[in-house]
């Protein structure tokens, strides 16, 4: 009986101690999440706000999050202001100084990534919901995942340099994984290139950069701005005219124009999930099946 | 590149000076190495270049402007006896917000709200610096803020679901709300593993002074007199959807009530004395928001009770509060779609107005989100005071919001 308490206690005071050693990481999305578990394996203790499939930008503070954030190591966040609806209300109200920008642990991803659609000239909201800073969905291409990676390794290696080696090591093993499947679905990836089709939103166009599909137009008329019917229309004769066969959409938008348009020009409607989690009904849970997925179903839809 | 020069003449220096003691191939095998060495440095410096400057991009914020914004809150009454605007104004730009937010250094982030309207001029409505590195997790803010009192008193007017504050609010803290300016203070707790939050505040004086009443002595004259306050916010997840927050709230302070000196005032135009209020109260919010259905569907219940205390004088001359009041709302919204939301509120109180008279009014909402920055909503409200010829009212708002986006409200 002594021995059975004593091993208890040994194993509860072991694994305390082990749980006190990881970083706590704080991330924005489970994609971020992912590939920080990625990185950090058994050395980090990682946990997400916004869930898979639910549109990041409109999050909710909750303040169970604050909780999660106070003791944070690292908050780790897209950045390009898809946050920006409450982020800065969880951060300031977490109290932790170290994920306020400029700490140690405040880890502005967009940073280590070349973003598109960087505003040019003046931009203004009648430009609908535009991100001047360039469009945050930059996870949907690889080379971005290899960078995230890159990026929490060194922040990883910066706060816990004893572990250095071994964040260095996993991530290695992701890019080699990663690589390994870019290899597998370059097949693929053939059939999607240059292959007109038209997206909800402007979130895919990281994976169209990446893909070579061509995006010929987009459900909304402005970023964030819902179809109207006029629109509509004139979506619907570009899409004659240019051949598009599918329209990818997100899990959290409402299908229902979007089945409008493909009953008028026979077009298949397409849920990808744009993160980790995307879909409640499959199990994605993992960057790299994420890519596998949607490459996959992309590529059968336009078979 | 210097580094990368430098390494490479020492090599060179080092590979020169063993070449003269040995063999050709050694000497080759060590210049291979060299160069390969070099080459490793380079990469090494190219990935550290890339480290340090990431993509090149022009800097986000180059004079460091704090972000502005502006909110105008523009109100019809079309209700059919006649405006009940306080200005008897059928349209009216009621008022325009404008925010200056930054972050002054490592320690302190400044907030500046500016309410302009016709009526009041230029308002300071908030001003406020909030310390960020405060130990212990602490937080505080010292300035003029809204008083961490009541679910509803701490959103800014324009911002509400409704076009005005619940009547308990109106009545018992002020029509735009009950701001002090003071010292505010904030712990998170959480010993029982949900969220809980203690705000207390110790402000100049509990609520604005009446410009009719004029007292010997202003309240804060001994700090017996300054508003305290006290909150406990208590928040719990019930599901990824589902939230309840549960909170309580207490205030007290003194504040001016009339008094009757007849022909010997202790000071001209003193008219009024000093009297201890207090309030206390406790207010629920249910959210529901399924989170893949999220842009288009939600669901927020709340309610608030408050209960006023006010200290009696039991001089004939007295003419302030001789009971207590109570007060309280109810509230609900639905998210229809992703630009309409319908919601309902009813109010009750004993209205100090009408003596502790009851006061209920019902009222329906419908609201249009054009964007997240712009919103137009109608209003149509049924008010019955007790003893009093019941009043329809029928309302029309428009905000506008431009500027940086802000933290949506939660």
């Amino acid at each position: 009986m002594f021995h059975r308490v004593l091993c208890a206690s040994l194993a509860a005071v072991t694994i305390t101690a082990t749980a006190q050693a990881q970083l706590k990481i704080v991330t924005s999305t489970t994609d971020l999440a992912d590939i920080a578990k990625e990185v950090g394996g058994s050395k980090v203790r990682v946990s997400h706000v916004s869930e898979g499939y639910q549109d990041p930008h409109y999050a909710e503070a909750k303040p169970s999050f604050i909780l999660q954030m106070r003791k944070a190591d690292v908050f780790a966040f897209v950045g390009l202001d898809l946050e920006i609806g409450w982020m800065s209300l969880l951060v300031d109200g977490s109290r932790n100084s170290k994920i306020r920008p400029g700490g140690s642990g405040s880890v502005d991803v967009s940073q280590a990534i070349n973003v598109l659609d960087r505003a040019r000239g003046p931009v203004d909201r009648s430009q609908g919901d535009v991100h001047p800073l360039g469009n945050p969905h930059y996870w949907l291409d690889p080379e971005n995942g290899r960078r995230i990676a890159r990026l929490f390794a060194r922040k990883f290696s910066e706060l816990d340099p004893k572990n250095a080696a071994a964040y260095e090591t996993n991530r290695k093993a992701f890019e080699d994984r990663l690589n390994a499947a870019e290899v597998a679905w370059q097949q693929q990836l053939a059939t999607i290139k240059n292959k007109p089709v038209v997206a909800y939103h402007t979130s895919w166009k990281y994976l169209a950069e990446y893909t070579g599909m061509n995006i010929v137009g987009f459900m909304e008329p402005k970023p964030g701005v819902p179809p109207s019917p006029s629109h509509l229309a004139g979506l619907i004769l570009q899409m004659k005219r240019t051949g598009a066969k599918i329209i990818i959409m997100e899990p959290f938008y409402n299908r229902k124009d979007a089945d409008f348009v493909a009953s008028k020009t026979g077009a298949k409607v397409v849920i990808l999930p744009p993160s980790v989690g995307g879909l409640r009904n499959q199990k994605i849970e993992d960057y790299i099946a994420l890519m596998k997925y949607d490459i996959g179903l992309v590529a059968d839809s336009l078979r | 590149m210097k580094r990368v020069i430098i390494v490479a003449t020492l090599l060179a220096g080092v590979a020169a000076q063993l070449g003269a003691q040995q063999p050709d191939s050694v000497r080759a095998r060590q210049i291979r190495d060299s160069i390969e060495l070099v080459r490793e440095l380079e990469r090494m410096r190219g990935d550290t270049t890339r480290r340090a400057m990431g993509p090149q991009l022009p800097p986000i914020n180059p004079r460091l402007m704090p972000d502005l914004s502006a909110i105008a809150d523009i109100v019809g009454d079309l209700s059919p006896k006649g405006s009940t605007q306080e200005d008897a104004t059928r349209f009216a730009v009621r008022e325009v917000e404008l925010a200056i937010a930054a972050n002054v250094d490592p320690y302190f982030r400044a907030d500046f709200i500016l309410g302009l309207s016709d009526e009041e001029g230029i308002a300071i409505e908030e001003a406020y610096g909030t310390a960020l590195a405060l130990p212990w997790q602490l937080q505080a803010r010292i300035g003029r803020f809204h008083m961490p009192v009541g679910k509803q008193n701490t959103t800014h007017r324009a911002e509400l679901h409704t076009l005005e504050y619940p009547y308990v609010i109106q009545r018992f803290l002020g029509a735009e709300g009950l701001k002090g300016t003071g010292l505010w203070i904030s712990k998170i707790l959480a010993p029982f593993g949900f969220y809980q939050e203690l705000q207390v505040t110790a402000v100049d004086r509990f609520g604005e002074a009446d410009e009719n009443l004029l007292t010997e002595n202003p309240p804060n004259k001994d700090l017996a007199g300054l508003g305290l306050s006290a909150r406990l916010r208590n928040y719990w997840d019930f599901s990824e959807s589902t939230n309840l927050e549960l909170s309580a709230s207490a205030i007290t302070g003194k504040r001016e009530q009339p008094f009757n000196f007849r022909l010997t005032p202790p000071a001209p135009d003193v008219n009024a004395v000093l009297a201890r209020q207090a309030l206390y109260g406790a207010d629920l919010t249910f959210r529901w928001r399924p989170l893949q259905q999220g842009l288009y569907k939600s669901f927020i219940a709340q309610a608030e009770f408050i209960r006023q205390l006010n200290a009696r004088d039991a001089d004939p001359d007295y003419l302030g509060p001789s009971r207590d009041f109570s007060g309280a709302y109810g509230f609900a919204r639905w998210q229809v779609s992703r630009r309409l939301h319908v919601g309902g509120r009813y109010d009750w109180l004993e209205d100090p107005e009408l003596a502790g008279e009851t006061f209920t009014a019902g009222s329906g909402y419908l609201e249009w989100f054009p964007s997240e920055f712009s919103k137009l909503v109608l209003a149509y409200e049924h008010a019955m005071p007790k003893g009093v010829t019941a009043t329809n009212r029928i309302l029309l708002q428009a905000t506008f919001a431009v500027g940086p986006h802000r933290p949506h409200p939660f």
